[in-house]
């Protein structure tokens, strides 16, 4: 197999190249002015290590695959078009309101908490820019006031004349009966044809998201709006690029559903925060590849901690309404929690509580932690792991940073030394034991309330250092196995490689499975069975239009479903094509009894409260061929290694300094087995073996650390 | 008249071993364990117990006492949010639910980093009823597995729709700790569905009465039990689901606090709870200290009690002296027996402690420290101290002011400070402004709740800047409005408005409140379906401004009856407006009847298409109008939230209404103008006093309260009744007349007027 996937971070652009049976990774420094210079940098670096041109590589490739936060940065920046939002009339402040909880989503909790201080985000659409269409569709479709089209004219004119740039256009339970919302599209074409110069793109919600929920869909489409032409513009000058250099095959894009697709089948709002769910499918794919069993995917950068859950009961975990920035919207994406924690956040003492805080500030990279040297003064994570040993002050980050002990000591001892009544290293202590115990309960809060039990996870530590602490989550959490995964720099961009063309496609339904005050069971699966051939068509669709043969697509189909009327939250994959008789209806009631129970308890399910579907979902895919890792697994020799030194390192639950071994790159050979304590700097990153946990290289630069008995 | 546990002794002396003696006689032949006032009348920390004081003498280390917090936060918030997704309640699926932990004495230690935290502060009282009563009890007991349920705010709750699962959590045959988990549960079997009974008269009316009672033995519930609820409330499906969602919720708390204990110690855990407490009590006696002595009063007034309109005075005074800080309510309305309108004390209580928690110091942790060091005052038999006779399922009326009105109070002692906890703020809305329902549902459910959009209150203006619109509760920081299409799909009802913001009904100030939005629904697919409200400030205004601003405005009920609007909808749909304002003002539909009322609307049902039309309310302004930039005025003008004439009337700004252009020394002019006005118009104080301040309420005026010093006598004036005086320590409840018997006099009078006038004609 020969494929390139990228991921274009914020900072790095990350490229890994499977050629045949070798494996290439390669790193540059992102270009946000034009994309392509900086993935061609790293796709020169790749090349050269291959000793092939870029050419050879790019005409010979399957693939090349995206993973970009092209579309997160944007948001952040805000730089997208002028919206306008037609609405119906009576919902004209759903989207400024933003369900009374705009103000926190995306926030820490001391910030959703400070209501006198709370304050909403810049809006993407002002309300300046917001119409009411004279119109009203009921619950179930039917027509409650018809359009009223000479109102919609002059409301489109107003728009357009206030310098709309994109239209947006969010009816009510247009996903039921998405009448009106196409004709307000027929309306606004011929008042203003396509053809017009300047002419104004219109979003429709219902085909951006398939479900209820009037201010999330709206947002999704505002969204996915406001992303298109960054992405296009920015991923259609990289396809240029690679066209002009030597790759005549559609360019693919990694979607948040974990999912990938051809450029012109892909919304903008699919792309966000696909890099760190590229991630998790990397996560996902070494998991089923290698028999890993359940993995908690964690990525521990300078800023933040990516959670990703991966099961081996072969559930997907998605996010329905997932926050992007500071917005909900409705689409399926990999459920990714991030974390406020990482080497930057800056660790404080709270009087109140008699405690070490830490986060949610960051010190980030610019002004960094004090040991930076760039003017930062608070303590962080990363001062008290260079404090207590970790860190080698000349050899972090390639070398590149020069770490500056006496002040990281300082910032230390300034902040929390007063009133911890400690020395720098007992602080430094309760900074990393209090780090690692937040992150061990954010992880511990994640699994267990999916009905997971941590002990029974691997965990995966990537990200610059992951390798670091992971030794000390895994404690607190009780997991006995932590894996630091091959080519874990790039891990994102391996990750990108290895999804399948997917397309989900959901629609909200009102089926009654069993009605408890009628005691009936449904039996007439004619609207079910219509659902479901609905959006297997629109899936094939997306499938065939980008060449693949309708007969490779496989289907998997999954229910939301509700006791009552509960919230809908609990995903059922149930292995079925069509409804045929009551056996199906009752063994689809069968499967959400026992995936409830195993989440929320034995002895919680409610059938007799009665039994709703309230999402159909189905996802059309094609297996493709993936890159193989073989013999990651523990490897059944165990080589010695050479340390190249001795650092004194100091560790939580152990008194005075202890002798620590230092090890460089070669620990990594394959069979490499070293004995904590222990720390091996390599040209990536810094991997801490704490005492009574043992460090074992893999194939590809992967390593276990095992917990001893 | 509080019922306490004294025996008459006929006037005799006794000595310490009698009267032990004769306690102990009581004790041995009560017969009701009712509200106790030695727990209910007390919101003071537990002392430590023998446990608490050996854990947190034993050195430990209070590092690792972080760690155990974080395990126990952590613990809470996937309680939480086993409740959210599995709850049934709309306030269970929109966050009006909580998890906690209490300290084996009861106090309650650690809510989860989401939740309600006034639900959790009020269930300490329930767990020390169940301590006090239920554990050395043979016929009930306390053992490991049960779980106790509750709703009976006379026993410690908000109000009676909010539903309490209780469990201990025993280790080594010892009680460590209690854990709640709370939910606003809606219907409760009262005499109005939905849970909130407008017309209760009695507590009879209120429905399910749960005082605290065990529900579940060996982690199960006891079915019989749970048949006799579900057969004693509307929707028997509600009450079964979130019984076993709230259960499995503290049992899934029960064993992360057993792994809690199992890695750090039994002591930790106790020690942690307990030194939390401690700790925040000690920050706010600190903070108490640092505020100036002095006493800043407020007078509010609730122009409503769901039945009549009214003059019930609320008020507030504040007294900082030292490390002291008194809460003082003496003059407030009295208790109104027949009215559902009462608030218990400890409801009171700790409704106050969650306007600390949220508008004054949000940075401490929301436990029942933030309030225990506060003193309380109170006139006996008042709607903020009734007697356990009283109805209170709308205390939310007076409640809902302990929720709003404390910061206001406090931005004065504050303000002065150099340091802020958070901005100073004017109040935040503070009524329940959303429709209660119930009836038989499209899907032919019988149902009875209220909706989601009561969590989006207008925010108070700020110091710094204005008040956000419609966010979050006044209750709580950050809870959903949740989405309209989903409410629609499970409920026979159409809302015609969702959330539309409100022109011009605006707390005006230098920085201006937050608006509301108005709400207009009708019902489709059922004939057995209707709404009430439960809300007051249609004629007076709720939430005050500060600093000069003003307050928001008032804001009525309207409702279109005898029309079907789907049918208007299809024939004439240009006479259908999606605007409160043009409805009402054009009143257009031929044949329709208009009505407009006070917000407080009793349960009706409603035919398929009638209007009814509601808005949530605008927070208070802060500051001088005057000062307001000119700029901010034209914003809220080009986003229409702000008529031109209001612009130029109330702020004084000159502008181009065609560009929105501000003529700058024109305005500068105008305020100018209007200063100097100002100053023309002032008095001074005694002359003020001396053309306004009359010695008692008008007789038509239905005040009840103190008039004048509020440590006075309270004047209770009823509608259609007799005036009496009570001296402050004699106050008594006040029985109303009914509303319809007064107006059938009244007809009857009438008719009587207009006999005697034929007869003489």
């Amino acid at each position: 197999m020969k494929r390139v996937s990228v991921d274009i971070g914020g900072t790095f652009t990350d490229c890994f190249v499977s050629w045949g049976e070798c494996y290439v990774q390669a790193k540059a420094l992102t270009t946000h002015h034009n994309l392509a210079a900086g993935f061609n940098e790293a796709l020169e670096l790749a090349t050269s290590e291959l000793g092939i041109t870029k050419f050879d590589l790019l005409s010979q490739v399957d693939s090349v695959r995206y993973s970009t936060t092209l579309g997160t940065n944007a948001l952040i920046e805000r730089k997208g078009p002028r919206i306008g939002l037609l609405v119906t009339d009576g919902f004209g402040s759903s989207v400024p309101l933003s369900r009374g909880r705009g103000h926190g989503d995306g926030l820490p909790y001391e910030r959703q908490h400070d209501v006198p201080r709370a304050v909403r985000p810049e809006p993407i659409v002002p309300i300046p820019l917001i119409r009411n269409v004279r119109e009203r569709v009921s619950y179930n479709g039917e027509v409650l006031l018809r359009l009223d089209e000479d109102d919609l004219r002059g409301k489109l004119r107003d728009l357009v004349d206030q310098g709309a740039e994109t239209l947006v256009v969010q009816l009510a339970n247009s996903v039921v009966n998405p009448a009106h919302e196409l004709r307000v599209r027929e309306i606004f074409l011929e008042e203003y044809p396509g053809y017009y110069l300047g002419a104004v793109p219109m979003l429709l919600s219902h085909q951006v998201a398939g479900r209820k929920g009037e201010y999330t869909r709206a947002m999704s489409t505002i969204i996915d709006g406001f992303l298109h032409n960054a992405m296009y513009h920015g991923l259609g000058g990289l396809e240029l690029s690679l066209r002009e250099n030597g790759y005549a095959k559609p360019m693919l894009i990694n979607h948040n559903s974990g999912g990938m697709a051809q450029l012109n089948s892909t919304d903008a709002l699919q792309t966000v925060h696909s890099g760190p769910v590229a991630g998790i499918a990397a996560s996902e794919h070494l998991a089923r590849e290698t028999g890993l069993g359940n993995v908690i995917a964690t990525d521990m950068g300078g800023t933040s901690f990516d959670i990703g859950i991966v099961t081996a009961d072969g559930e997907k975990h998605y996010d329905f309404n997932p926050v992007i920035d500071r917005w909900l919207v409705s689409i399926p994406m990999v459920h990714l929690v991030t974390l406020g924690a990482g080497g930057g956040s800056i660790a404080s003492y709270d009087p109140l509580l008699k405690r070490v805080k830490i986060g949610p500030e960051s010190a980030g990279s610019d002004p960094g932690p004090a040991c930076y040297n760039r003017g930062g003064r608070q303590p962080t994570v990363t001062d008290a792991d260079l404090a207590l040993g970790y860190l080698d002050p000349n050899n972090y980050a390639k070398g590149r940073i020069k770490l500056n002990a006496r002040r990281a000591e300082r910032a230390l001892l300034e902040a929390l030394g007063g009133a911890l009544g400690a020395d720098v290293i007992a602080i430094s202590k309760v900074v990393k034991e209090t780090v690692d115990h937040n992150m061990a309960n954010g992880i511990a809060t994640e699994l267990r309330s999916r009905g997971y039990i941590p002990d029974e996870f691997t965990m995966l530590a990537y990200g610059g250092n992951g390798p670091l602490h992971c030794c000390g989550i895994a404690s607190a959490l009780g997991i006995g196995r932590v894996l630091a995964p091959p080519f874990s720099s790039v891990f994102s961009a391996l990750g990108a490689g290895n999804v399948n063309q997917l397309h989900i496609h959901e629609k909200s339904t009102y089926t009654v499975l069993f009605h408890t005050a009628l005691k009936k069971v449904l039996t007439d699966y004619t609207q079910l069975n219509a659902t479901i051939d609905e959006l297997k068509q629109r899936g094939r669709d997306d499938l065939t239009r980008q060449g693949m043969p309708p007969e490779a697509i496989k289907y998997r189909l999954e229910f939301d479903m509700r006791y009552g009327n509960q919230r809908a939250e609990t995903a059922v994959a149930y292995d079925i094509e069509r409804f045929a008789s009551v056996h199906d209806a009752l063994g689809l009631i069968e499967a959400f009894h026992r995936r409830y129970g195993e989440r929320f308890g034995e002895g919680s399910q409610a059938t007799e409260a009665g039994v709703r579907i309230n999402t159909v979902r189905v996802s059309s895919y094609i297996d493709i061929d993936k890159v193989h890792f073989g013999a990651i697994m523990p490897l059944a020799g165990r080589l010695p290694a050479k340390p190249v030194g001795t650092r004194p390192c100091h560790f939580v639950g152990g008194a005075g300094a202890v002798g620590t071994a230092l090890y460089d790159d070669s620990a990594l050979v394959p069979g490499t087995s070293i004995d904590g304590p222990a720390v091996i700097t390599t040209f990536a990153t810094t991997y801490l073996v704490e005492p009574g946990w043992n460090f074992h290289a893999s194939n590809h630069g992967a390593a276990w650390f095992t917990r001893k008995a | 008249m509080n019922v306490e546990s004294k025996l008459d002794t006929g006037g005799a002396t006794l000595s310490a071993q009698e009267q032990q003696l004769l306690n102990e006689f009581l004790a041995e032949n009560q017969l009701f364990y009712g509200p106790d006032p030695e727990i209910m009348r007390n919101h003071s920390l537990s002392a430590r117990s023998p446990g608490e004081e050996r854990a947190l003498t034993m050195g430990l280390d209070p590092n690792r006492m972080n760690l155990v917090r974080g395990r126990i936060g952590s613990a809470l918030e996937e309680a939480f949010t086993m409740v959210e997704q599995t709850g049934v309640a709309p306030g269970a699926k929109w966050g009006d639910l909580v998890s906690a932990v209490f300290t084996a004495s009861g106090d309650m230690s650690q809510i989860g980093p989401h939740g309600i935290a006034v639900f959790a502060s009020v269930c300490h009282y329930p767990v020390r009823f169940v301590r006090k009563y239920w554990l050395n009890d043979p016929s009930v007991g306390v053992r490991d597995g049960d779980a106790f349920i509750h709703n009976d705010s006379r026993f410690g709750n908000i109000h009676n729709t909010d539903q309490s699962m209780i469990m201990p959590l025993y280790h080594e045959g010892e009680i460590v700790c209690w854990m709640a988990a709370t939910i606003h549960e809606g219907e409760c079997g009262a005499i109005e569905p939905g849970g909130m009974p407008s017309i209760a008269e009695s507590k009879f009316d209120e429905g399910l009465k749960m005082c605290p009672f065990k529900c579940a033995e060996n982690f199960q519930l006891k079915r019989d039990l749970v048949n006799f609820l579900q057969n004693s409330v509307r929707d028997p499906k509600l009450q079964l689901f979130d019984m076993k969602v709230k259960l499995h919720a503290v049992i899934r708390l029960r064993e992360r606090l057993l792994a809690v204990i199992e890695e750090f110690g039994k002591e930790y855990l106790i020690a942690t709870l307990r030194q939390t407490l401690e700790d925040t009590e000690a920050e706010v006696r600190r903070r108490i200290g640092e505020m100036p002595d002095g006493t800043v009063r407020i007078n509010t007034f609730i122009d409503n009690d769901l039945r009549e309109h009214i003059l019930g005075k609320w008020p507030l005074e504040v007294t900082v002296e030292g490390e002291r800080m008194i809460f003082d309510f003496r003059g407030a309305c009295p208790e109104l027996r027949n009215r559902s309108i009462n608030a218990n004390l400890a409801s009171l209580k700790t409704c106050l402690m969650s306007n600390l928690a949220i508008y004054v110091w949000p940075d401490l942790p929301p436990n029942q420290a933030v309030f225990s060091p506060v003193e309380v005052l109170t006139n006996r038999n008042s709607l903020v101290d009734p007697s356990d006779e009283a109805p209170v399922a709308m205390s939310l009326i007076p409640l809902f002011r302990a929720l709003g009105a404390p910061a206001q109070v406090m931005a004065k002692f504050l303000y002065c400070l150099p340091k802020r906890y958070t901005a100073i703020n004017a109040p935040h809305y503070n009524q329940p402004a959303t429709f209660v329902y119930g009836g038989l549902t499209q899907h032919l459910e019988v149902t009875g709740n209220f909706c989601a959009d009561i969590n989006g209150n207008g925010a108070g203006g700020r110091e710094d800047n204005d008040g956000e619109h419609a966010m979050s509760p006044v209750f709580g920081a950050f809870a959903d409005t949740g989405e309209f299409e989903l409410a629609e799909e499970e409920l026979p009802f159409v809302r015609l408005v969702a959330q539309q913001l409100t022109k011009d009904r605006i707390g005006f100030g230098k920085h201006r409140g937050g608006l509301g939005y108005e709400q207009i629904v009708t019902v489709k697919g059922s004939n057995m379906f209707g709404f009430m409200t439960g809300q007051c400030g249609a004629k007076h205004p709720s939430a005050y401004g500060l600093f000069g601003g003003y307050g928001c405005p008032a804001y009525p009920l309207a409702k279109i009856k005898d029309v079907n609007i789907f049918e208007v909808m299809d024939s004439n749909p240009e006479l259908v407006k999606f605007s409160m304002i043009d409805l009402m003002n054009e009143q257009a539909i031929p044949g329709a009847r208009y009505v407009m009322q006070d917000a407080g609307m009793n349960f009706e049902l409603a035919g398929e298409g009638e209007v009814y039309m509601i808005c949530q309310g605008a927070g208070g302004g802060y500051g001088d109008v005057l000062e307001r930039l000119p700029e901010d005025v034209m914003r809220d003008v080009e986003e229409a939230l702000l008529s031109p004439r209001l612009a130029r009337e109330i702020y004084f700004v000159t502008f181009d209404e065609q560009t929105l252009v501000v003529d700058a020394p024109a305005t500068t002019a105008a305020r100018a103008a209007e200063r100097a006005a100002r100053k023309a118009r002032g008095i001074p104080f005694d002359a003020f006093c001396a053309a306004w301040v009359k010695p008692e309420p008008d007789p038509a005026l239905p005040y009840l309260g103190a008039w004048g010093p509020n440590d006075g006598p309270v004047i209770a004036n009823p509608p259609g009744g007799v005036r009496v005086v009570m001296a402050p320590d004699a106050v008594d409840g006040v029985m109303l007349s009914n509303p319809k018997d007064r107006r059938i006099a009244e007809l009857e009078a009438e008719v009587a007027a207009l006999k005697a006038k034929l007869a003489a004609a």
